[in-house]
């Protein structure tokens, strides 16, 4: 067929059909270069992204031990089932809750609520759907990977706190990290995702970075379902740092004991050695398992058991050596006695001040428990004369107390390595809200914060702190609980992108004490003083232990007025000491809350204390009876 | 075989289409292994290229003015085929009712097969007719021709094989002398009219969320969803883009296509597959054959003895052309997932037999160019 002998140009048609036909090719091959050459690498990433997985393997996190290698918190291993995003990203995950639930035997709601919160998230890979699970639930998981290749198990060790109640302020727990906490952007910078495992209070909290480790992971080929097709590598994780703590196990059993058998079981006894600050013991009761947020969480009745934790209105989760604030009621004539010695209210060679029996200030007349004469110093201290202070902190004025709540750092925390500790209460911040509402600082505020009453509420370990000083010639140490974190070893050979460095073992990063200036004879009468209450026929005399004795100060704080003070609002207990006193070892501190008079309550569980110190270091010092009585 | 042809014929017969056509074929074997190894999708498909090897020679060998003599016979007996799918003996798959399976011969895709009775038919038709302006009525006539197995197709529901009919139409109409005003009107009308009738389908909820969502990954591929209905479209790019110049070299592990991330890799995104274990050298040099082999293709049209023949070419050439643009279109992510096969490279034997069949008569048309 001759096309060019046609009328309709067909030649040119067919060319043109022809033409477009190369037209598209050549716009394919345009596409084509645009794609694998321009931005081959770009999709050669993305390929790479979605094929890649990084399953983390959880590093073990240290265990807690006290200062005799006792252990207090270890982890052990779980399995936990997972709910992997990746297979799940197509999919409307609310169908299958009612098939999790069940097969799980968990809560629905708690995986609704559970989901919810991971979903608003971004970059979550997978979440922890039920956690310490059982033979039951592992096999119900690899019955249905077919069907749910979302679900995974996998081991992870738990954090166990075998000693339940015992130290539990102390220690803490763990948990995983809140959405609040992740908004935080230097909380995000440092790397922890949702899911994370951190500590929560406690030591716990404070030396996280240290007791958690580095985790390390296993690189995994996923497909598209995210089912693991083939490992490339496995970076294995360092370890956390054990750590070595200040407690005495001991000593702190001991402590709770007579916390759970005092009066109201509601208070604290805290020890430490005031010659480098090591905290022996810190109890406070009541107290609560932090196994229950750790290993019942997931459950209704362990969700349960945490929310009666918060509103129990005797708060067993306030750690009530650092965060309770009581009024200091005799205790706080100690630091008071050598503030007005440093600043001359009163000498050493004399110290008297009248009793009088009491002040009228106005019309208003505040009595003390006896009347005194003019005692000295010591003597006012061991019977523990308010007239004498009444006047003696007229004298030193506001000022100078306030002079001496600096001095003995009412007005900070204390340092100690716990996080949330309060700041006590004092006149100085006070001060301006009185000022504000009453127009001045009256005489008779002067009077009441001379005991420890009125504007004073300190915390029992900043009590402690400060009366610890009279027995160590002024030097105020910072309480601590860590003695030294162990090291370890590194991860990986040197050079490799992988390689994790060792860590050394370290201690408390704080040893220096801080000095409150006082002469040796300033010193001396402070202590006697002291001495004389359990040893001199003063306010604790029923605790004197033969060979062994003991430096104290009882406390009797009013917590409602005279006449009202029965029942639940009895006074709060409190009785500060150290031992031996002119040498001490161990310094203790007791507050039972609204039992009465310091030396018959506070006084007695702290003796509870030196007790078992006794037993376990001067076993000699006892004599027969009490020896059998142990 | 090569006994029904005679010697004159040996020498005639077009080798080169014949082994450009092979050569595809192989080539997609390879890319079809690479797609699925653990099937056997592969072996299957050099089975099926050995028969389509022996119906490309049969019918290089029988001369197709006789069989276009026969066209309205093969024409009636494919639309038979496509309403027999309908009925019980048809077989579902993913939705579609698109597949016959008969006893003897097995399970096969008609809707393949029948484009080539109805571009005989076309060609019969506009072949037969005078010189002159293409007149309405025969437009209307072609129209009919065409829409009663397109008709039947979308009632499987197969929109993509439906789709790969109008091309020949439109191949015949314009060598048949159509009005150049008319073609333009169209292309024009076809530029307004298709976005228009998008807004006004969406508007009107014919067309379908998940439909709008592949038209949506093509115009933003980034911010489409691509964990929904763009998924398909993401998920070739990505292949295509990681195969870079040369492909990913041996690198099974990383494939896309044995990850299970790019779906039908082995017939829909063959195309992709080839993309990332060959590269760009790989897909220009397939681009190539693709362009060698059409242009063989119009060079018989150009010497075809008579207008029927022209037109069966040239209608073969159009609707070849428009599956490859449209199937490694969408595998480049540029035009939306249709289901059309990539031909020659997709696996599946329905496919490739009639694709050798067309080239079949491809090849008996310029075996008797110098009959007359």
């Amino acid at each position: 067929m001759k096309l060019n002998d046609q009328a309709q140009n067909l030649g040119i048609r067919v060319g043109a059909i022809q033409v477009i036909a190369f037209v598209f090719l050549a716009i394919l091959g345009v596409r084509l270069y645009y794609l694998q050459l321009v931005k081959g690498e770009y999709y050669s990433d993305r390929a790479e992204n979605q094929r890649i997985r990084l399953i983390p393997i959880p590093a073990p996190r240290g265990a807690i031990f006290d200062r005799n290698g006792k252990l207090l918190v270890d982890s052990r291993p779980t399995y936990n089932v997972t709910l992997s995003n990746e297979p799940i990203k197509k999919i409307d995950i609310t169908e299958r809750l009612e098939d999790y639930a069940g097969g799980l035997n968990v809560d629905r709601q708690y995986l609704v609520e559970r989901i919810n919160l991971i979903r608003k998230q971004p970059g979550f890979e997978t979440m922890v759907l039920k956690e310490n699970a059982t033979i039951q639930d592992i096999s119900w998981v690899e019955a249905h990977a077919e069907e749910y290749p979302e679900l995974h198990v996998e081991l992870q060790p738990q954090r166990f706190y075998p000693l339940g109640k015992t130290l539990a302020h102390v220690l803490g727990y763990v948990g995983e990290i809140s959405p609040k906490q992740l908004e935080k952007p230097e909380v995000v910078e440092k790397g922890f995702r949702a899911g994370d495992i951190i500590g929560k209070g406690g030591l716990e909290q404070s030396y996280d970075q240290h007791l958690r480790g580095k985790p390390g992971y296993k690189k995994v080929m996923v497909d598209s379902r995210g089912r693991i097709q083939s490992e490339i590598e496995t970076v294995q994780p360092q370890a956390g740092q054990d750590l070595v703590s200040t407690i005495d196990l001991d000593l702190q059993l001991a402590a709770e004991e007579q916390l759970a058998n005092s009066a109201t079981k509601r208070g604290t006894i805290m020890a430490m050695d005031p010659n480098n600050g090591e905290v022996l013991v810190m109890a406070s009761a009541p107290s609560f398992d932090p196994n229950a947020f750790v290993t019942r969480i997931a459950t209704p009745e362990g969700r349960k058991e945490i929310a009666g934790y918060y509103t129990n209105e005797e708060r067993p989760l306030l750690n009530r050596a650092i965060q309770g604030r009581y009024h200091p009621g005799s205790t706080w004539k100690i630091p008071e006695s050598i503030a007005a010695l440093q600043q001359g209210a009163i000498t050493v060679k004399n110290s008297n001040v009248v009793c009088g029996g009491g002040i009228t200030i106005g019309n208003k007349h505040t009595r003390c428990m006896g009347n005194h004469g003019s005692p000295p110093l010591s003597y006012a201290i061991t019977k523990s004369c308010d007239g004498y202070y009444y006047r003696l902190a007229l004298k030193m004025k506001i000022e100078g107390l306030i002079e001496m709540i600096e001095e003995f750092e009412y007005d900070k925390r204390s340092g100690i390595d716990l996080p949330n500790e309060k700041i006590s209460q004092t006149p100085k911040s006070w001060m301006p809200s009185v000022i504000k509402n009453e127009g001045k600082w009256s005489d008779i505020r002067t009077v009441y914060a001379s005991i420890g009453q009125d504007t004073v509420v300190v915390t029992p370990i900043s009590m402690l702190r400060a009366a610890s000083v009279v027995g160590v010639q002024g030097k105020m140490f910072v309480p601590h609980l860590l003695k030294e974190f162990k090291a370890v070893g590194a991860v990986g050979e040197e050079g490799d992108p992988d390689y994790v460095p060792a860590k050394s073992s370290f201690g408390f990063d704080r040893p220096e004490p801080k000095i409150i200036e006082m002469t040796p004879e300033q010193n001396k009468v402070v202590l006697e003083g002291m001495w004389g209450v359990v040893n001199g026929g003063g306010t604790g005399a029923r605790l004197k232990i033969e060979n062994f004795e003991i430096a104290g100060k009882t406390g009797t704080a009013q917590v409602a007025s005279l006449g009202k003070d029965v029942g639940a609002n009895k006074d709060h207990s409190w009785f500060v000491s150290f031992a031996p006193a002119y040498k001490p070892e161990i310094a203790v501190i007791g507050l039972i809350e609204n039992s009465g008079f310091g030396g018959s309550h506070a006084g007695p569980a702290v003796r509870g204390v030196y007790d078992a110190y006794l037993l376990k270091h001067h076993s000699n010092l006892l004599d027969g009876q009490q020896m059998a009585k142990k | 075989m090569v006994a029904v042809l005679e010697k004159r014929n040996i020498r005639d017969f077009d080798w080169l289409t014949a082994i450009l056509a092979v050569s595809i074929v192989c080539f997609g074997v390879w890319q079809i292994y690479n797609a699925q190894p653990t099937e056997t999708y592969w072996s299957k498909q050099i089975t099926g290229l050995f028969i389509a090897l022996v119906a490309l020679v049969v019918i290089a060998a029988t001369d197709y003015r006789r069989v276009i003599d026969y066209a309205p016979i093969f024409y009636v007996l494919g639309l038979v085929l496509l309403l027999l799918v309908l009925t019980p003996l048809g077989v579902k798959v993913n939705g579609q009712q698109a597949w016959l399976k008969l006893p003897v011969i097995g399970q096969f895709q008609p809707s393949e097969f029948v484009k080539i009775p109805t571009i005989l038919m076309l060609a019969k038709y506009f072949g037969s007719r005078k010189l002159g302006n293409l007149q309405l009525k025969e437009i209307l006539i072609g129209g009919l021709i065409l829409a009663a197995p397109v008709g039947l197709i979308m009632l499987e529901p197969d929109a993509g094989q439906a789709m790969t009919y109008f091309p020949i139409l439109v191949t015949i109409l314009f060598l048949s002398a159509i009005k150049l005003r008319y073609v333009v009107l169209m292309v024009a009308a076809g530029v307004i009219l298709v976005p228009l009738a998008y807004y006004v389908g969406v508007q009107t909820g014919n067309i379908k969320s998940y439909q709008q969502e592949r038209i949506n990954v093509i115009l933003d591929p980034e911010n489409a969803d691509p964990r929904g209905y763009g998924y398909h479209t993401v998920q070739s790019m990505i292949t295509v883009g990681k195969g870079g110049l040369s492909g990913i070299k041996g690198d099974t592990e990383t494939s896309q296509a044995k990850l299970k991330f790019l779906p039908e890799p082995h017939t829909d995104f063959i195309f992709a597959v080839t993309a990332e274990n060959t590269g760009f050298i790989g897909c220009i040099s397939l681009l190539l054959a693709y362009a060698m082999l059409l242009s063989r293709l119009v060079a018989g049209a150009r010497q075809a003895p008579d207008r029927a023949g022209m037109l069966v070419i040239m209608a073969i050439v159009g609707s070849l052309t428009f599956q490859i643009f449209i199937n490694v279109g969408m595998a480049l992510g540029f035009l939306p997932v249709i289901g059309v096969p990539l031909p020659l490279m997709s696996a599946g034997l329905s496919a490739v037999l009639s694709t050798f069949i067309a080239i079949g008569f491809v090849i008996s048309v310029k075996m008797r160019r110098f009959v007359n």
